[in-house]
């Protein structure tokens, strides 16, 4: 098992029903490949430095989860496949310094939000639309 | 020395505040090596030190594909603050 960090934008011309149901779909790929999630971080919807397939905006999602190395490809495919995902970022933490920086994140992101996944999502896109 | 010197040579400035990983996530702190088109500093001119700089350029090259930092600015672009909401 080795610590990763994926990072997801999703399509921002999604309702917030949609980005709920494609998050969960996200989790899924990572769950049924026999990972586990430790912490979620709904940096919510952002504009997007340059814009992908004519998207100004995106709605920013980072997961933070243990699984084993070789399942990386397979979750990486689908991704590629999902047509609500504009962009996925995963990163690797391996030696020690980064495992400790890991662990950081995945504490703040407890201090932060201790709700779950879903109630923050709801929030997010309600400040969005006011 | 009749050049002047445009930029003071300082002391790294992660250095001081003892950074031992850098967040491609955080665009705060990687603003500091930027210039003002995206371009990423030298070494020269921002005073990092090697080791340093090199955790900066990765960690800069990641958070551009992630769509937080742009690669290039355009001149109509840069009129207006890319960091600005919406």
């Amino acid at each position: 098992m080795r610590h990763y960090e994926n990072l997801v934008i999703v399509k921002p011309t999604l309702t917030e029903e949609e980005i709920k149901n494609t998050l969960a779909i996200v989790e899924e790929f990572i769950t049924s490949n026999g990972g586990e999630i430790i912490a979620r971080d709904p940096m919510g919807m952002k504009k997007l430095a340059y814009p992908i397939e004519k998207n100004a905006r995106g709605y920013f999602y980072v997961i933070y989860y243990k699984i084993a190395p070789s399942a990386i490809s397979e979750i990486e495919r689908r991704f590629r496949i999902n047509e609500e995902i504009l962009r996925f970022v995963t990163m690797k933490y391996d030696t020690k310094r980064e495992i400790k920086a890991w662990n950081d994140m995945v504490e703040k992101t407890k201090k932060v939000a201790p709700t779950a996944p879903a109630a923050v999502v709801a929030e997010k896109t309600e400040e969005v639309a006011s | 020395m009749s050049e002047k010197r445009k930029y003071k040579k300082r002391f790294c400035k992660y250095c001081e505040q003892k950074v031992d990983f850098i967040d491609y996530k955080d665009v705060s702190s990687l603003k500091y090596s930027l210039s003002e088109r995206f371009k990423i500093m030298p070494r020269r001119l921002t005073g990092n030190c090697k080791r340093h700089q090199d955790m900066v350029t990765i960690s800069i090259k990641q958070s551009r594909a992630a769509a937080l930092i742009p690669y290039t600015v355009s001149r109509k672009v840069i009129a207006g603050a890319p960091f600005d909401e919406r």
